[in-house]
């Protein structure tokens, strides 16, 4: 077991040593090309889809409170009275300085800085939360595979139905009703919200990924029958192989690939999309601030947010690409 | 090749979310979480036997935000800004737990006999919490900051306009505003351009809490260490997550009995009950973020519940200059066809309480009666039938909006029944996401006939006057009146007392009031529908802390006491 885990871990090192030149160049020029029109693409919409959205950043500053000339110097003073393209080609050259402009509601705080202090957060939250639906989901999904129209098979499948259908907005009161339970109960117990200790992470992680063990596992499942039935697992098994060496090495690499296709672009929106979960456990991550920001009308921090996560995708697409190749070597790179 | 998704794909995704969040659609908009909290999971047992907490830190929950803008008295944005500022800085007066007007940094003033010119005694050893000795002369630096056009204050205009050469300031042709001057080191004046009854009461506000001038020019975020001539100075600011202040021990009133005050973050407020739950809050719950409906059962036995009506009403606005609602009779018909005891009783549960008028419970001036439009069907229908349409079915269309917050959607859906059964009326619901609510009624200020039809609204008071809900809301050229109701009786009445300075004509100047709102219900400038009532859980070991209408009140802050 441990054997086949150094390997895969050797493996791309090894592959992308033995890649040609230009086989590389083929792969990441096209890609470093859609980068970057994806990325203009995704700065004009967010530009453009802000300001034409009803809703007006400095109305919602000033509250119920209406002037004419303070609502003049304050639109004068953020820069919105100028034309909007204007407006977008300053933010575009402030962008290539890698300058996100200033938050509207926050004063005098840059975007990059409430960037920088909720992306690690959220990374963190998001990342332990894919790890442990992997660890938990993929096995779930390989003894339900494996011990197919049994019992344990029909558990699986209906928890995992379970998890995967229960939104996280119902599943919070949940955790907290028990963990309060516990709290009364005199035994020592979580906190329920908050950030900040290694115990403020539990509940937040769990919620997080109940959802997508409960994907993942259905994946894997349904991936291992598919390939269980081929006909080189039937040949691996008559050539006497150990049982565990043809679900390792024959049937799970391969029933692998449709999770990387699932698990590569999810991991940017795990991270950025926790949105419910870090308001409701006070998490100070970067999904709590791009929602906040929208209700705002904070143009400078929905633009920040959503080019950040349009360069998450398309990096966690990549690699994914690069995974690829090194499960299954007859995909080649730039296919 | 293996299925693969598009990068584009998921951007895509991203995209239509935001194009969705940002329009009025209400089937588009996502339900906030806390629709979906609350009541799922009754909590086994209310909150009860838990007392402790650590024994030298408060820990006061700020809720509906997940962080501040800034503390600069100058602007405060939100309500959350404001409890948070008035720990750490204070001004010339504050109120009381009566909502009475005291002296604060001043010991002593008076008004002159024109009523126009304050003079200010600034009180002796009040000092910055860094220790340095507080001069008038910080007091005329304070008030010219917040009203210069650098400091881009959000209301600095509408509260200290009226002081003489304010404009001229806030305009930026001045620096300093000529009325306000330092006669000596502790002797302040200000002078208006004309009388102003509210006027103390607008000290109370944030904006002219005296700020030290070395600190603010220490930097753009000066505000993070924040300290000021308050109980409290700012020791540490985690962004998203807490404030921690400590006592100020050059305080006036004496060192505050409580050494530190965390004031975490809570977006929810039913995070914020959670944590109350597990012995992590003291405090919990404001006026604009009451303690979630669903718990009260939970908790109203419990000595930790306070309840008390808010400085703040809920209200249907007309657009006065777009039919049918321009037409008084069919306001009438509309006001007089809602049942307000059912809908605060039933409806929402004794959560509120129903509006017979437009001040709200306990401000000033509330004391004399008015005759208000009680519910009647049949008169509703008379009413509507004296407009012209003796059948609900020839009624034009009509549609009323309202922005996505709080109990807003169980409020509208009453009102629509109510409408549907006594005048056979079926008025049409639109649902705005908040911000867009408010881009609508600055439509239906500036351009009415694009505007809104009718709206559901809501103001809470920024200074217990009766003028800050008459005279600024209703009077025909207040930037306020987004409904347009015009009356030139109620004009001339709200004029007159509003120039009533002196505080022994304050009968007359209630009197006034009194008449101008009468004139507002009989009218329909407003259709009142209730008054929140502000819900906190305090925990017993607090000591020396008063629930007001306003929000909560230390009355004297070094006899505040954790047990």
């Amino acid at each position: 077991m441990l054997r086949f885990f150094v390997r895969r871990a050797v493996r791309p090192v090894f592959v992308l040593f033995s890649l040609t030149f230009l086989t590389l160049l083929r792969f990441f020029v096209p890609r470093a090309v859609s980068l970057v029109f994806v990325l203009f693409s995704l700065t004009f919409l967010t530009f453009m889809i802000g300001r034409l959205a009803p809703g007006d950043p400095i109305l919602v500053l000033m509250g119920a409170r209406r002037d004419a000339a303070t609502y003049a110097r304050l639109t004068h003073l953020y820069g919105l009275d100028r034309p909007v393209l204007e407006q977008y080609l300053a933010y575009v050259v402030g962008l290539l300085h890698g300058d996100f402009g200033l938050s509207f509601r926050y004063g005098s705080r840059p975007v990059a800085e409430l960037i920088n202090q909720g992306a690690p957060i959220s990374i963190q939250v998001g990342g332990l939360a894919l790890l442990l639906s992997l660890v938990l989901g993929v096995p779930m999904g390989m003894l339900a595979a494996l011990r197919q129209n049994t019992l344990i098979d029909r558990g699986i499948v209906g928890l995992t139905l379970v998890f995967y259908s229960v939104p996280s907005f119902v599943l919070i009161p949940l955790a907290w009703g028990i963990n309060l339970a516990i709290y009364r109960a005199g035994y020592p117990s979580l906190p329920q919200a908050g950030w900040g200790t290694p115990e403020h992470v539990v509940l937040p992680v769990v919620v997080l990924a109940a959802a997508n063990i409960g994907y993942i596992a259905r994946l894997t499942r349904s991936s291992m029958l598919e390939v269980l039935r081929d006909d080189y697992v039937r040949t691996a098994r008559a050539k006497g192989l150990a049982a565990h060496t043809v679900v390792l090495r024959h049937v799970l690499r391969n029933a692998l690939l449709p999770i990387l296709t699932y698990v590569g672009p999810s991991t940017a929106f795990l991270v950025t999309g926790a949105f419910v979960v870090e308001n409701l456990f006070n998490i100070p991550g970067i999904g709590r601030i791009s929602i906040e920001a929208i209700g705002q009308r904070d143009y400078p921090v929905i633009q920040g947010t959503t080019v950040i996560l349009g360069v998450a995708v398309v990096l966690m697409n990549l690699v994914t690409d690069v995974l690829y190749h090194v499960f299954d070597p007859r995909i080649k790179l730039g296919q | 090749m293996p299925p693969r998704r598009s990068p584009t794909l998921g951007i895509l995704v991203l995209l239509v979310a935001l194009l969705l969040a940002a329009c009025g659609n209400p089937g588009a908009v996502q339900p906030t979480p806390a629709d979906g909290v609350g009541p799922t999971v009754a909590a086994p047992s209310p909150v009860s036997g838990q007392n402790s907490g650590p024994p030298d830190t408060l820990r006061w929950s700020i809720e509906g935000v997940s962080d501040l803008p800034s503390l600069d008295p100058a602007k405060p944005q939100d309500s959350q800004s404001i409890t948070v500022i008035t720990l750490v800085f204070s001004g010339l007066i504050r109120l009381d737990d009566k909502l009475e007007v005291q002296t604060d940094g001043a010991s002593t003033y008076s008004v002159s006999a024109d009523g126009t010119v304050y003079t200010f005694t600034v009180r002796e050893g009040l000092t910055f919490a860094d220790g340095t000795p507080v001069k008038a002369g910080d007091f005329v630096y304070t008030i010219n900051r917040a009203l210069s056009p650098q400091t881009a204050s959000y209301g600095a205009s509408g509260r200290l306009g009226r002081i003489v050469g304010a404009k001229d300031v806030l305009e930026g042709r001045a620096k300093e505003a000529s009325g306000v001057k330092a006669l000596d080191d502790t002797t302040l004046q200000i002078t208006l351009e004309a009388p102003l009854a509210y006027f103390l009461s607008q000290l109370s506000y944030p904006d002219t809490f005296v700020v030290p001038q070395k600190l603010v020019e220490s930097g753009p975020n000066w505000s993070e260490q924040a300290y000021g001539t308050g109980p409290y100075k700012v020791k540490e600011w985690k962004h998203g997550q807490s404030i921690l202040l400590t006592a100020n021990e050059h305080y006036w009133q004496g060192q505050p009995g409580i050494p530190n005050i965390l004031l975490p973050f809570n977006k929810d407020s039913e995070t914020a009950y959670q944590l109350y739950q597990t012995g992590e809050l003291d405090i919990m719950g404001s006026q604009q973020n009451s303690l979630p409906a669903a718990h009260i059962s939970e908790v109203q036995s419990l000595p930790d519940f306070k309840t008390a009506a808010s400085l703040a009403t809920r209200y249907v606005g007309f657009n006065d200059k777009k039919p049918p609602f321009d037409n008084v009779d069919v306001r009438r018909a509309f006001a007089l066809a809602v049942d307000k005891q059912t809908l605060a009783n039933q409806v929402l549960a004794g959560t509120v309480l129903p509006a017979d008028r437009i001040l709200p419970t306990g401000l000033l001036g509330t004391q004399l009666p008015i005759k208000p439009l009680a519910f009647n069907a049949d008169a509703a229908k008379q009413a509507l039938a004296k407009a012209g349409f003796s059948d609900g079915k020839s009624f034009p269309q009509v549609t009323l909006a309202y922005g996505q917050e709080g109990d807003n959607e169980i409020v509208v859906q009453a009102l629509q029944s109510f409408w549907q059964q006594n005048l056979g009326v079926k008025v049409n619901l639109q649902a705005f996401e908040l911000a867009t609510f408010s881009d609508n009624l600055n439509t239906t200020y500036y351009t009415p006939t694009e505007g809104l039809q009718f709206y559901l609204s809501i103001w809470g008071a920024d200074y217990p006057d009766p003028q800050n809900f008459l005279s600024q809301q209703l009077r025909t050229d207040t930037p306020n009146n987004n409904g347009h109701f015009s009356d030139a009786q109620f004009d001339q009445l709200v004029n007159e007392a509003d120039r009533l300075g002196d505080r022994t004509q304050v009968e007359r100047r209630l009197q006034l009031y009194n008449q101008a709102e009468q004139i507002a219900i009989d009218k329909v400038g407003w259709l009142p529908l209730f008054f929140p009532k502000l819900n906190l859980l305090v925990r017993p070991r607090v000591e020396g802390i008063v629930v007001t209408p306003n929000a909560l009140v230390v009355p004297d802050w070094s006899k505040l006491r954790l047990k």
